[in-house]
């Protein structure tokens, strides 16, 4: 009796792994029912993430601040007696403000580049289990947002959209492992070509064996034909290292990304490349040291005694 | 089983997989992240009985698949889930005492997850999908590992009130 029900447990295994190889292969072929049944999720999901993303917005870099306590404790101590300075004048939602930063942000690098965008919310994020990296935008096509446009932030490049719903947008990173982007070297011209590696950091392979990079070069993105799914001139990162192994055919080297892929508030898809090809415009300044004032004080002889 | 629990299993995994999907995956765990999901999931499958556990595993998996940030091919968790359900029902199952500790449970738990993750990752990987750097990869794994093992405490206690909850008089 036991063996009957070892071995009808054991169809049942088989029929099923033989179904999901079945779903699998669907999917693979592109077979249009499947690709909609995920989009018919996030249809469904889109209210949920953006009540999700209401109600956790202030707890959500908890981890964060925890792990940066005693880094900042010097800056608390400073914040803290400004803060009570502010408090008087203006109270206002921490998050609002720091959303406000970043749509500031984002917003003179289009204007900068001339480009039309569309800004919107991150109200979620692909998690543990599915090994890519994605964020949910809470506005979709009814905003006029279409797969296959670039997102930029405050600081460059996001990613791309992935898929859309009417009002929900899925965005691969940058940071994903599959993330390809063809870019070149501001300055110098050499392209290359940057992928995601799943973390902060990226890889650089240069496309031609004279191609030639240092530590410190910004990279741009090269653009795409019809400026699909990559807009020319945004910012992408800077080169870390270089690596000089012998044997390679071209240069390679270690990104870092200008876009804080961890704290995104708020992002901008293009739409339209207006002004054409920005060239080197929006390589990131470095910041200019504030000028010294000096105030002389002379004392006055006191009168009276 | 009986087909009667069928819509409350799939309603218990529906909601998990909403919890995961709008609030949890909010959360910047400072190393890697957490699947509350895949744990409730592993807890669950070691309180089945055998053919429980395999359809269990394949409806869990379906609702996983129906991620829209995945980018892997919609099957691979319902293959993934299918296949680490049945192996945990009979051979790690059968190894074990009929009355399931809590420690035992955590202890599953937190290497079923890390299993499951990394099939996940090699049966994308021959599909034809990228992977991460070893770094970030190792980072993932362990960081679920972690909070699998720390928040035990919380969501054990939760599957095996919400198993009791699912089982029919003829089940008990």
């Amino acid at each position: 009796m036991a063996n009957r029900g070892t071995n009808r447990t054991r169809l049942l295994w088989v029929s099923l792994l033989v179904t999901s190889l079945f779903l699998i292969t669907l999917d693979l072929r592109g077979v249009s029912l499947v690709s909609s049944i995920r989009s018919g999720t996030q249809s469904l999901l889109a209210p949920i993430q953006r009540a999700g993303s209401n109600f956790l917005s202030p707890i959500s870099n908890l981890f964060e601040d925890i792990t940066n306590l005693g880094r900042t404790k010097s800056k608390i101590d400073a914040l803290k007696n400004e803060n009570e300075e502010l408090k008087s004048q203006l109270i206002l939602n921490e998050n609002i403000v720091g959303e406000l930063d970043q749509l500031k942000g984002v917003l003179n690098l289009a204007g900068k580049a001339r480009f039309k965008v569309v800004s919107a919310r991150v109200i979620s994020k692909g998690g543990t289990g599915t090994f890519g990296e994605t964020i949910v935008l809470d506005s979709g096509s009814n905003a006029g947002i279409k797969r296959d446009m670039t997102v930029i932030a405050a600081g460059g490049l996001v990613g791309v959209v992935k898929s859309t719903t009417a009002t929900s947008a899925v965005v691969l990173l940058m940071s994903d492992p599959s993330f390809r982007i063809g870019v070149r070297v501001a300055g110098s011209q050499d392209m290359g070509v940057l992928s995601g590696e799943g973390d902060g950091k990226f890889s650089l392979r240069m496309l031609s064996a004279t191609g030639q990079i240092k530590a410190g070069d910004v990279l741009l993105s090269r653009g795409s034909s019809g400026d699909k799914p990559f807009v020319p001139g945004v910012p992408v990162g800077k080169v870390i290292t270089v690596d000089n192994a012998t044997g390679q055919l071209t240069k390679q080297g270690r990104v870092l990304g200008f876009v804080d892929l961890n704290a995104l508030g708020v992002v901008s898809v293009v739409l339209d490349n207006v002004g054409g090809n920005p060239g080197d415009a929006l390589v990131p300044q470095a910041p200019r040291p504030a000028p010294t004032v000096t105030v002389f004080v002379t004392p006055e002889p006191t009168t009276g005694g | 089983m009986t087909l009667n629990r069928l819509p409350a299993i799939f309603g218990v995994f529906m909601t998990m997989f909403l919890i995961q999907e709008a609030f949890l995956d909010r959360i910047n765990f400072f190393i890697g992240g957490f699947s509350l999901y895949l744990a409730i999931f592993m807890a669950w499958i070691m309180q089945e009985e055998r053919n429980s556990a395999v359809t269990t595993g394949f409806i869990a998996g379906f609702i996983a698949d129906l991620s829209p940030t995945l980018e892997a091919p919609f099957g691979l968790w319902t293959l993934v889930l299918t296949g680490m359900s049945y192996i945990l029902a009979t051979n790690i199952r059968a190894a074990l005492d009929s009355e399931l500790s809590p420690v035992v449970m955590t202890i599953v738990t937190v290497f079923g997850s890390s299993v499951a993750l990394i099939l996940f990752l090699v049966f994308g990987a021959i599909l034809g999908e990228d992977v991460g750097s070893g770094a970030y990869v190792t980072q993932e794994i362990f960081g679920n590992a972690m909070w699998a093992l720390l928040l035990s405490p919380l969501y054990v206690p939760m599957t095996v009130t919400l198993y009791r909850l699912t089982l029919t008089a003829r089940n008990r």
